[in-house]
C-alpha cells in the first residue's frame, strides 16, 4: 500500500498552497513551457516532459540585489536583501531536483551564501516522476533517474485519477500532512525508459587528455551565446556589479557564462582563456571533472536542455562519448 | 549531383589543393534530422558536409574570427549579403574567401529533434533565392516573383494603435532573458565592446526588467538599421521565441522607403546611414 | 575571516590616506570602522582583500602591509579599469568596503633560515612587500635577503621611498632595473630575467619569490631553473579575474584549483601540476 492523493484533492491542496505562498509550476507561455508563479491552478500544465528553462531561477535568480548601498549620515549604510515569501515549486522533475542538490554544494558550503540559503530554506520542492522521457534526456547516466526522489520534499507518481505520494522530508510533511492523504494499492507504474550515455569515469579520461586539440575543434562552431549556462539547472557562474537605483546603489549578482569572451579577462588585459577552445574545455572540465571531484556529485544531471537549445548543436552526450574515445588511438 | 554532393566535391578540391585552410559548411546534427555548422579541415571532414532546408545558420559570423586565414564558406542568398556587408565595412577581405554559393530553396520551420516541412515565415517572403556574391554557384539560379507587399508582417504591426503596439512588445520583451544569443548569432554584431557591456557610461543595466529588455532589443535593431541583411538568425536562436525579425524588417522597410537601399547587394555601395554626401537631400527618395 | 554572517557583504571602512607611488599607482591606507572587527582582523603575507568602491563595484587587491605592525591596511592600486579608476577618484575620508582576508599565504615559517630572493615587476611587487617587511622586522630569523625590483620606467618603480631603508638593512642587497631609462636614470636598464641571469643568483639554501606580469614570471622562471633552482624553491602569487573570493563563482580557477582559495600563493611544483595555463 502507498500513500495516495486524488487529482481533485491535489488541486484543492494546490489552491490552498497558492493562497499562503508563492506557487511556482509549469505553465504554457506562448509556445514554451516555463516555470512561472501561478495565480490559477488550472494554468498548470500536465502534458510536458520538462520545461524549456530550468527552475533554478527561483533559488538563484538571473539578477538579484545582494544589498543596497545608501549614503547616509556622512557615511554609507548597507542593507542586505531578504527573501520574504515562502515558495512551493510544483511539478519539478527528478533531474532538476538533483540539479538543486548540486547547486546547494557551492552555495551552502562554508562560507554559506545567506541569500541562497534563505531562498532554499523557504522553498519546498514537490516533484512528479517521469513516465515519459524526451529524446535528449540521459538522467540515469548522470546520477539521477526518472523516479529518483533525491532533493524533493514530496514526490508524486501519476496513476489513474491521482498520484502515489512519497513524503520525504519534515518540510514535506508539514506542507502536505498525512491527514490529506489516503491509501492506494495501485502498483507503481513503470518509470520512463531513458537513453544512456557512457559517463562512467569520464573525469579520468578528461584529465588524461586535457591538452587534446579536440576542444579547439569543438569550439569552432560555438557562438558564445551563453544559452547552455542559462538553461542549465546547475550552472552558477555569476557576475557582481554595482548599479544605480533611484538615488541608492544596488550591488547586483547576475548570471554569467564561462563561454563568453572576456569571462577571465583582467583589467590590464591579460586573459588566460582568450582562446575559444580553452573556454569550451573549461565548461566541460567544470561539469565533468572539477565539480564532481570537488563536491562528490555530478554537475550535469542529464536533463538535455543544453542539447535542445544550443543553436549550433554542441551536445554534451556526444562530447562525453568523444572524450571516452580520446587517447584511445595511440598512447 | 545534388547540392550535398557538389558541395563535398568542391570542398575536397579546395582543401586538397590547400587553396583554403578550412571550409565552413553544415553537417548533420545529433538529432539526425537538423543541420549544424561544421568546419572541414581535410577531405575526410568534407565528406560530412550536407546541404538541405534545415541549414538555417548564418555561417558568415565565423569569418570574423578567421581574418588572417583563407576560408571556404557555404552561403545561402541571405548569408551572401552578409559577406558583402562585412567586406563593405572592411571586416573581411575578399581575397581571403572562397565563396560556395548555394541557390536556396528556403528554410523550413524546425526545432531540435522536431523538423518541419513548412517554409519559415521570413523565407516565404524572401525575394532573392540566389546568392549575390560567390566563386562558384551550386544549384539553379531561381527567379522569384516579387510579392505585392514585401512586408505584410510589418504592415500588420503598423496597423495597430500605439497602445496595442506597446502591449505587444511589452509581452514579447517580458520573456527576454538577456542571453544575447541574438547578438552572438548576428554577422553584423561584431563590436569589440557591445554597448550593453559598457559600464562607464552605463547605457543599459544588467537587470532583466521591462525597461532594460526593451532598450536592449530596440537599440540593437537600430544599430543594424541599414545594415541588417535579413537572415534573421537572431530570431532563430532566441530561446524564448521573441519575433525579433519584426523590428529589423520595420527598419528595412523604412530604409528602403527613404533611400531605396537594400543592404548587402554588393560590397561597394556606401551605406546610406553611414555616409554623408555634400549634395544629400533629406526626405523620401524619388 | 570575512563577514561570516554574509560573506558577500563588505565591512565598512574609511580611506585614511592616499599616497602616490607612481603616475598610475596609489597606496591606499584603509582603517576598518568597526572596532571589534578591526581588533580581530589578522592577515598574513600573500593574502588579499576585496575593496569596494561603492557605486562601481569591488576588486581584489594583494595586501601590501603587515598585520604585526598594527598600522592601517595598505593596498597598492594601479588605475587600469573601472573599479580602480573609481578608487583613484576617492579622497581621504571616503567610505569604502573591505571583504577578507582571503587566500593562502607565503609560508614564512618554511622560509626561516633560508636565503630569500624577492623578484618583482611593476605593480606585481606590491604583494611581495609584506615578505620584506616581515624579514626586516625579524631579521635574524632569515638568511641573506636579495631584492630585485623592476619596472617599465624609473617613475614606475613602486615603494621608491623605502628603498634606502631596505638597502640599509643587514645582509640585504637591493637591485633596481628598468626596461627603458629616463634622463635622470643612471642605474641598470635590463629586463628582470636578464638581471637574474647576470647576477647568477645561487639556489643554495634559497627560496625565490617572484611576482609580476605572467610573461615576466615565465621568463624569470626559465632563468632560475637554469641556475639550478628546483620547482619547490620557486614561489609565486597569481592573479585572476575574481568576483567572490570564496571559491564559489567558478571564475578564477586554473584547472581544478581556485586562485582565491587554493592560492594565490603557489610553488612552481604546484603550478606545473596545474591543468591549465595561468
Amino acid at each position: 500500500m502507498s500513500k495516495y492523493i486524488s487529482k481533485k484533492d491535489l488541486n484543492s491542496w494546490l489552491n490552498k498552497v497558492r493562497d499562503n505562498r508563492r506557487l511556482v509550476a509549469p505553465t504554457k507561455v506562448d509556445d514554451l513551457i516555463l516555470f512561472k508563479e501561478i495565480s490559477r491552478v488550472e494554468d498548470i500544465v500536465s502534458d510536458y516532459v520538462n520545461t524549456d528553462l530550468s527552475p533554478k531561477e527561483f533559488l538563484f535568480p538571473p539578477t538579484e540585489v545582494l544589498f543596497s548601498i545608501e549614503k547616509k549620515n556622512g557615511g554609507v549604510e548597507l542593507t542586505p536583501a531578504r527573501v520574504e515569501k515562502e515558495t512551493v515549486i510544483f511539478g519539478m522533475r527528478p533531474c532538476d531536483a538533483k540539479g538543486v542538490v548540486a547547486l546547494d554544494k557551492p552555495f551552502l558550503e562554508d562560507p554559506t551564501d545567506p541569500l541562497y540559503k534563505e531562498h532554499r530554506d523557504k522553498t519546498a520542492l514537490v516533484g512528479i516522476s517521469c513516465l515519459k522521457a524526451c529524446a535528449e534526456c540521459f538522467c540515469s547516466s548522470m546520477g539521477s533517474g526518472p523516479d529518483d526522489p533525491s532533493g524533493f520534499d514530496i514526490m508524486l507518481t501519476e496513476v489513474k485519477d491521482g498520484y502515489l505520494v512519497q513524503v520525504l522530508t519534515e518540510k514535506g510533511k508539514a506542507l502536505l500532512p498525512d491527514s490529506t492523504l489516503s491509501e492506494s494499492g495501485e502498483a507503481k507504474p513503470k518509470a520512463a525508459e531513458v537513453a544512456t550515455v557512457p559517463a562512467k569515469d569520464v573525469n579520468v579520461k578528461l584529465r588524461q587528455n586535457f591538452e587534446d586539440p579536440y576542444w579547439n575543434r569543438l569550439a569552432d562552431r560555438c557562438i558564445h551565446c551563453n544559452m547552455c549556462s542559462y538553461v542549465c539547472p546547475t550552472c552558477y557562474c555569476f557576475d557582481i556589479r554595482d548599479y544605480p537605483n533611484k538615488g541608492k546603489t544596488d550591488r547586483v549578482r547576475s548570471w554569467e557564462s564561462c563561454q563568453s569572451a572576456g569571462f577571465t579577462k583582467i583589467a590590464g588585459g591579460h586573459d588566460p582563456r582568450a582562446n575559444k577552445g580553452t573556454r569550451m574545455r573549461q565548461r566541460f572540465a567544470h561539469k565533468l571533472l572539477y565539480f564532481p571531484e570537488q563536491f562528490g556529485v555530478s554537475h550535469c544531471i542529464g536533463c538535455g536542455r543544453c542539447v535542445k537549445s544550443c543553436p549550433v548543436n554542441i551536445d554534451i552526450r556526444e562530447i562525453i562519448q568523444d572524450v571516452q574515445k580520446l587517447g584511445a588511438k595511440g598512447e | 549531383m545534388n547540392e550535398t554532393e557538389q558541395i563535398r566535391s568542391k570542398a575536397k578540391e579546395l582543401l586538397d589543393s590547400k587553396k583554403v585552410d578550412c571550409v565552413i559548411g553544415y553537417e548533420r546534427a545529433t538529432d539526425e534530422k537538423n543541420a549544424r555548422p561544421m568546419f572541414a579541415y581535410n577531405a575526410k571532414d568534407a565528406d560530412r558536409l550536407i546541404f538541405d532546408q534545415t541549414c538555417r545558420h548564418n555561417l558568415v559570423r565565423y569569418l570574423l574570427n578567421r581574418k588572417d586565414k583563407v576560408t571556404g564558406i557555404v552561403v545561402k542568398a541571405c548569408d551572401s549579403r552578409a559577406v558583402n556587408l562585412l567586406i563593405n565595412e572592411h571586416q573581411i577581405a575578399r581575397d581571403k574567401l572562397f565563396i560556395i554559393g548555394v541557390a536556396c530553396p528556403g528554410l523550413v520551420k524546425t526545432d531540435w529533434n522536431k523538423p518541419g516541412d513548412k517554409l519559415r515565415d521570413a523565407c516565404q517572403l524572401c525575394q532573392q533565392r540566389t546568392p549575390v556574391i560567390y566563386d562558384v554557384l551550386i544549384g539553379e539560379a531561381k527567379k522569384v516573383e516579387p510579392p505585392a507587399d514585401a512586408y505584410p508582417d510589418v504592415a500588420a504591426m503598423e496597423g495597430k494603435s500605439v497602445e496595442e503596439k506597446r502591449a505587444f512588445w511589452e509581452k514579447e520583451f517580458s520573456r527576454c532573458i538577456r542571453c544575447y544569443a541574438c547578438r552572438q548569432a548576428c554577422p553584423g554584431c561584431y563590436c569589440s565592446e557591445c554597448f550593453v557591456d559598457r559600464l562607464d557610461p552605463l547605457w543599459v543595466g544588467i537587470r532583466i526588467a521591462p525597461g532594460e529588455n526593451e532598450m536592449w532589443n530596440t537599440i540593437r535593431a537600430y544599430h543594424l538599421g541599414g545594415r541588417c541583411i535579413g537572415c534573421y538568425a537572431c530570431e532563430l536562436v532566441c530561446p524564448v521565441n521573441i519575433p525579433l525579425s519584426l523590428l529589423n524588417r520595420k527598419l528595412e522597410k523604412e530604409v528602403m522607403k527613404l533611400f531605396k537601399f537594400q543592404p548587402g547587394l554588393d560590397p561597394e555601395t556606401p551605406q546610406p546611414l553611414a555616409t554623408f554626401q555634400k549634395d544629400e537631400k533629406l526626405g523620401v527618395a524619388e | 575571516m570575512s563577514n561570516n554572517k554574509n560573506p558577500l557583504l563588505p565591512h565598512l571602512a574609511t580611506l585614511e590616506n592616499v599616497i602616490d607611488l607612481t603616475p598610475d599607482v596609489r597606496l591606499f591606507q584603509i582603517e576598518l570602522n568597526d572596532a571589534d572587527f578591526k581588533a580581530k582582523f589578522d592577515y598574513k603575507p600573500g593574502q588579499f582583500i576585496f575593496v569596494s568602491a561603492f557605486g562601481t563595484g569591488e576588486s581584489p587587491f594583494g595586501l601590501t602591509s603587515v598585520a604585526h605592525r598594527k598600522g592601517p591596511i595598505e593596498v597598492a592600486v594601479r588605475k587600469v579599469g573601472t573599479v580602480t579608476s573609481s578608487m583613484h577618484d576617492l579622497e581621504p575620508g571616503a567610505a569604502v568596503g573591505v571583504r577578507g582576508p582571503f587566500g593562502n599565504f607565503f609560508p614564512m615559517d618554511q622560509f626561516k633560515g633560508k636565503n630569500i630572493h624577492i623578484i618583482g615587476g611593476g605593480i606585481g611587487f606590491a604583494p611581495l612587500r609584506p615578505i620584506i617587511l616581515t624579514i626586516l622586522d625579524h631579521r635574524n630569523d632569515y638568511g641573506d635577503l636579495f631584492i630585485l625590483n623592476g619596472a617599465r620606467t624609473p617613475s614606475d618603480l613602486v615603494f621608491a621611498n623605502e628603498f634606502d631603508t631596505w638597502a640599509a638593512a643587514p645582509k640585504t642587497r637591493l637591485e633596481l632595473t628598468v626596461d627603458a631609462k629616463d634622463d635622470n636614470w643612471t642605474g641598470r636598464v635590463a629586463l628582470i630575467p636578464a638581471v637574474v641571469k647576470e647576477l647568477q643568483l645561487s639556489p643554495a639554501n634559497s627560496v625565490a619569490i617572484i611576482c609580476g606580469p605572467p610573461i615576466m614570471i615565465k621568463f624569470t622562471l626559465t632563468e632560475l631553473k637554469k641556475l639550478g633552482f628546483a620547482d619547490e624553491q620557486i614561489v609565486t602569487t597569481l592573479e585572476g579575474k575574481m568576483k567572490c573570493g570564496l571559491g564559489k563563482c567558478a571564475r578564477c580557477n586554473v584547472g581544478d584549483k581556485y586562485v582565491c582559495k587554493d592560492g594565490p600563493v603557489f610553488t612552481f611544483k604546484q603550478i606545473s601540476g596545474l591543468l591549465e595555463q595561468f
